[in-house]
């Protein structure tokens, strides 16, 4: 089967000595920045992007798959000892894990995060293997209009999904799509919206926005919850490993969060935090014992980082199969394949096989480097938790700087910086999402340029929007994704009012 | 007037200058000339509707529901130190080119570490800011060939 031709031909790639050195080396740098509180995966990425500039995109892209999964353990490390979540995927872990360490049952809590978030990296990346290419040539059936339509019903999944305020999703995306539009307009070379600003032209660079918001926004947002005194981390631990009873409770939440995972995050816009809890409730509702959640159950810690680890890889497949990023984080990850020169789509799986396997291959390398560095090194790699996060965060700021100005060599870059910088801050503040933003900022060229070709092609008919049926569902789901949190709010205010608590 | 209506209010200016801006685009000589608007014309509009929309829903909110426990978040204790920070990233821009990679990011991290981690710890500071520029440096100057650029007399 060309599959596993396809993927033996990328563990040899990936299983190259200098591959496997970067995927460990991304994996330690992604572990110690999202052990950082209010740090996630896709700052890890983001800030550590320029280390990859050198490299080729074989080579590139495992290093960030490493960084990736490393920013997600460190994530959940930091969950569990000091319960400060690097990010909203990370938060789940907080619930039960923090407890379990209050008990003096850290090293079981360790212990099983890495397990269950290796069985979900694993099993999610199995049915990665399983319907990449089935999705791909899927993918190849589509014209310019029907991938309008799929960046439309992306763009409004995201937004809709945005917990909160929806108008408040909807306003980042269109404020995400307008950045995108300025610069010299490629098909009629016509400047728009650089106000006179000759740097302007050639378009903001996407990933200075994504460095801006997700490392000096999130850097702006720390000063005013920075821990004063010293945190007092757990260093000295016993064997760090399970007992037989505590896996006995924790293997079906973790096989049964895995598939789950793996699903959510393969949608559009929902993402590890949504997986995450999604498998928690879960877990919980099944379970026979609902009242020990919170209070240091161990399936109830295994559940979400099974679930969370699945959601990342399945993040992966739109990303590379479509070229919609359905996370933060992918999105940073396409930004990157983009600066390669590497427009990710089914064209990519005919034209660079080697580039997806190789990434695909090394996703169960990482995986099993993770798992094997994050459970018998725990300990040593904990001791960076003690280190005080008001030194680690102005060297955050410092890797911005060096990011930015690696991508064009240009100081413009800077001042964008600080501009989006403050900027995302200043959106955190008036609770207006980051993520949609980031996510149209990335696709909208992609998106204005796949429109104007369908008009083109129509000679000037708004008709081919609806004219395959592929479109039509893509529409029908548009409207579905925009309509059934709307009705669900109704649904659900009724309830409340009906039944008074 | 109501503070939590202010975004709102941005973004419909924002909104508004964006049309304004899309209507006044020079007409494209190839193709239709209107083509490059299409897309902006859209974006300005939908932008102008949603930030009413959401304005129409800060003002039927209840006051005190989302004010209340709020400090408004340039009176925060963090908000000088976000001003300096930019501040000191403005002055970083500035110098970067003139005094080279190691000196201009030594001086820069120095400034904020002084914010972060308080100027009694100064010996820390220094070190930190030091072996961090010499050491992005050398990576990615010597290592990955990224350029960056020299400092002058040194020739770091």
């Amino acid at each position: 089967m060309d599959t596993l031709q396809f993927l033996f031909d990328g563990f040899l790639v990936a299983l190259t000595p200098m591959n496997l050195m970067w995927v460990t080396l991304g994996g330690f740098l992604g572990t110690i920045i999202g052990m950082l509180p209010g740090l996630g995966p896709a700052t890890g990425v983001a800030v550590l992007l320029p280390l990859t500039f050198s490299m080729g995109p074989t080579a590139a892209l495992i290093t960030m798959g490493g960084v990736y999964y490393g920013a997600m353990f460190g994530g959940s490390r930091a969950s569990i000892l000091i319960n400060t979540p690097g990010d909203g995927a990370a938060v789940a872990a907080t619930f039960d894990g923090y407890p379990m360490t209050l008990q003096g049952r850290a090293e079981s809590a360790l212990a099983i995060s890495a397990i269950a978030s290796f069985i979900g990296g694993i099993f999610a990346t199995f049915c990665m293997v399983a319907i990449a290419i089935p999705v791909a040539r899927f993918a190849l059936k589509f014209g310019p209009a029907e991938y309008f339509m799929l960046f439309l019903f992306a763009l409004s999944a995201t937004a809709s999904m945005t917990e909160g305020n929806r108008l408040r999703g909807f306003l980042a995306t269109i404020l995400g799509l307008m950045i995108s539009t300025i610069g010299i307009d490629g098909q009629s070379g016509v400047v728009r919206f650089t106000f006179g600003v000759l740097e302007l032209q050639s378009g903001i660079d996407f990933l200075i926005v994504i460095i801006a918001v997700y490392a000096l926004g999130e850097v702006f947002k720390s000063f005013n919850n920075i821990h004063t005194g010293k945190t007092n981390v757990q260093k000295k631990f016993g064997k760090i490993w399970i007992t037989r009873e505590e896996w006995r409770k924790s293997v079906w939440p973790i096989l049964r969060s895995a598939p789950l995972g793996f699903f959510v995050g393969a949608l559009p816009g929902a993402g590890g935090t949504m997986a995450s809890l999604m498998s928690y409730n879960n877990e919980k509702q099944l379970s026979k014992h609902p009242e020990e959640f919170g209070e240091g159950a161990i399936e109830g810690l295994a559940a979400p980082e099974s679930a969370n680890n699945a959601a990342s890889v399945g993040a992966m497949i739109p990303m590379l199969t479509l070229g919609i990023p359905g996370s933060g984080t992918t999105a940073v990850m396409m930004g990157a394949l983009l600066l390669l020169g590497l427009q990710p789509g089914p064209m990519l799986f005919q034209q660079q096989p080697l580039i997806i396997w190789g990434l695909i291959a090394s996703m169960f390398i990482g995986n099993i480097i993770l798992a094997v560095m994050n459970i018998p090194l725990a300990g040593l790699l904990v001791r960076v938790l003690s280190v005080p996060p008001k030194i680690l965060y102005p060297i955050v700021l410092g890797l911005s700087f060096v990011g930015a100005y690696a991508i064009s060599y240009s100081i413009m870059d800077f001042y964008l910086l600080i501009i989006f910088g403050l900027a995302g801050f200043l959106m955190s503040k008036a609770k207006i999402p980051s993520t949609p933003m980031i996510l149209a900022v990335i696709v909208g060229n992609n998106m204005e340029q796949s429109f104007r070709r369908a008009y083109k092609i129509s000679d000037g008919s708004l008709g081919i929007f609806v004219g395959s049926p592929i479109c039509i569902i893509l529409i029908a789901l548009t409207v579905i994704s925009i309509a059934y949190p709307v009705f669900k709010g109704i649904v659900d205010k009724k309830k409340k009012s009906s039944s008074p608590a | 007037m109501k503070s939590s209506i202010v975004p709102s209010l941005l973004f419909l200016l924002l909104g508004l200058i964006y049309t304004t801006a899309t209507l006044l685009l020079p007409e494209a000589s190839v193709g239709r000339p209107f083509e490059p608007k299409i897309f902006p014309l859209t974006l300005g509009i939908a932008m102008i509707l949603l930030s009413l929309g959401l304005m129409a829903r800060e003002l039927k909110t209840e006051e005190g529901e989302s004010s209340s426990e709020n400090v408004p978040f340039y009176k925060e204790a963090g908000f000088s130190k976000i001003l300096l920070t930019c501040l000191f990233s403005l002055v970083y821009a500035l110098v970067f080119d003139k005094l080279g990679y190691v000196l201009s990011t030594m001086l820069f991290l120095e400034a904020e570490l002084l914010i972060f981690n308080g100027k009694e710890n100064w010996k820390i500071n220094t070190i930190v800011s030091l072996a961090f520029s010499l050491f992005i440096y050398i990576v990615f100057s010597k290592l990955l060939g990224v350029y960056l650029p020299m400092t002058p007399v040194i020739w770091i």
